[in-house]
């Protein structure tokens, strides 16, 4: 019984990569307005109300790619009406809203995916690929604080002997430039001195271990065979032909027989499962909680 | 962890992969999807070199401290990615090329693409920054000799970098936008990313004249002190 971004990283980033992949490949407007739909609603189910810029952004941003499309090509044979002596046609502007669609259903997708792959994550999925990335990684991030709180003391100490000064514009420049000088200094020694710690200590002897233990429980073992599963029916369905969708130069699609609806079905079940997860979740506390 | 510990199967994987599944993928991509989603195709690339980069870097015996200045280098990037309308990444990637060697110079720009987009948003562009970056550290490391010695050189190397960044970067948005590669929307692209790309150029030749210097005369220090 745990949060869908407490699963195991490696099952949610294989969820992630289906869902975004499957949106990216095929171009059938149900699929697009599946994974719009999908990223939206578990976007708003794990923020609520918040985040009203980013919102706001985006609607900006699908209309802007909505509009792009008809207003440039002038393919399709249905014209709507005629702009500067350019012909606008039903099938550009069709196709613009689906990109449209696509793109800020893979952004959404994307922007719930950042706020739950955690920098701890990523180190765990960089780890089982290569353990040296994953340690390089890990200290440019330890590195990244540090690095701001040691620049602040060399600014104070500056300041201290009278060197800094931010009265006039140039030497504003100069003192920083010297701060920044100071701090690479510091940085790359400092960095020596970590390394020859690090091989004391014995790093590269054994294998390295992690702060916090990601296990594959039975729950994540579960989300990957399901999502994997839900895939594959929607990458059958579209890999026969079943869900294809041609706007040009006229609209023309494939009429979705028993396995083109199962493919619809699929992913849409497939967008829904996080949502479904975190329902389920909330449900069984709030459940659990009324019987104490 | 996953690591592959069986000795032979990673060697066939670093032989396989650049020699056979990457044109794999490219020629059977393009004959399946005739010109369509072309995006899938060159992600499936971009990926791909990645993970084959990752996996040579993992095969050599790179020392703790070069691997402590290459994280301290990406670190530096993140880091100067929120400095407001100039990017020193490119530059900081061209500096750690030049002086450490390619790879590092690779390392450095991939890096800090996928550290740094962990703030500013992931998406799948992020494999794309990361091949930008990295070529651009890369090829700064492979013309290390003449940059070094040539000043004008590495101020027009870091001008073209940007221009290319830029470029590179459209060629995806065009991709992802339309089905196959369109002129029309490539050059609108362009012409929309224009003040970026003249940020970069800036930045980079900016950047690359301030630091370019210093950052050699402390690398150069550090490798004479402590013999890196």
């Amino acid at each position: 019984m745990r949060h869908f971004s407490e699963l195991n990283p490696l099952a949610v980033t294989v969820y992630f990569f289906c869902v975004t992949g499957i949106a990216m490949f095929s171009s059938y407007p149900l699929l697009m307005i599946a994974a719009l739909l999908g990223g939206v609603i578990f976007f708003i189910v794990r923020n609520g109300s918040s985040h009203a810029r980013s919102h706001i952004f985006f609607l900006l941003l699908f209309i802007i790619l909505a509009l792009a499309n008809p207003l440039m090509s002038h393919n399709g044979v249905t014209v709507l009406f005629v702009m500067n002596d350019n012909p606008v046609t039903l099938e550009a502007t069709l196709y613009g809203l689906n990109s449209a669609a696509m793109i800020v259903g893979v952004l959404y997708w994307f922007r719930s995916f950042t706020q739950i792959m955690t920098s701890e994550k990523l180190l765990y999925i960089t780890g089982a690929l290569s353990p040296k990335l994953s340690l390089v990684l890990s200290m440019a991030l330890r590195y990244v604080p540090l690095f701001s709180k040691q620049s602040k003391k060399i600014k104070d100490s500056q300041t201290a002997t009278g060197l800094f000064s931010d009265d006039n514009i140039i030497d504003d420049i100069r003192g920083r430039m010297r701060i920044f000088s100071i701090l690479i200094t510091w940085a790359l020694e400092n960095g020596i001195t970590t390394a020859d710690s690090m091989a004391a200590r014995g790093y590269g002897v054994g294998r390295r271990t992690q702060l916090r233990r990601f296990h594959f429980r039975r729950g994540d073992v579960l989300l990957l065979i399901v999502s994997l599963t839900l895939t594959g029916i929607t990458a059958v369905a579209l890999s026969l032909g079943k869900l294809s969708w041609n706007f040009y130069p006229a609209i023309e699609h494939s009429s979705p027989d028993i396995l083109g609806i199962c493919g619809i079905s699929a992913y849409s079940a497939l967008v829904l499962l996080p949502v479904i997860i975190e329902t389920e979740v909330s449900l069984k506390w709030k459940y659990l909680l009324s019987r104490i | 962890m996953l690591v592959i510990k069986n000795q032979r199967l990673r060697n066939t994987i670093r032989v396989a992969v650049p020699f056979l599944v990457i044109p794999a993928v490219t020629i059977l991509g393009s004959i399946a999807f005739d010109r369509k989603k072309h995006i899938i195709i060159s992600l499936a690339v971009a990926a791909l070199s990645l993970l084959l980069f990752a996996a040579g870097f993992e095969k050599k015996s790179t020392g703790t401290r070069r691997m402590v200045i290459i994280a301290v280098m990406t670190a530096l990037c993140f880091a100067g990615r929120f400095i407001p309308f100039l990017k020193p990444i490119s530059a900081l990637t061209i500096i750690s090329g030049m002086y450490l060697g390619g790879e590092a110079g690779f390392l450095v720009g991939a890096l800090s693409a996928i550290l740094s987009n962990f703030y500013f948003g992931q998406g799948p562009w992020t494999a794309f920054q990361m091949l930008a970056w990295g070529l651009i550290g890369f090829f700064a490391g492979l013309f290390s000799e003449p940059l070094r010695k040539h000043r004008p050189l590495l101020i027009l190397y870091g001008a073209a970098a940007g221009v290319a960044y830029s470029m590179i970067m459209d060629i995806w948005t065009v991709l992802w936008y339309a089905e196959g590669f369109r002129t029309d929307l490539y050059i609108a692209a362009l012409g929309t990313a224009l003040p970026y790309t003249a940020s970069y150029v800036v930045s980079n030749v900016l950047f690359l004249s301030l630091l370019a210097g210093p950052f050699g005369e402390k690398l150069g220090r550090i490798k004479i002190k402590y013999g890196v």
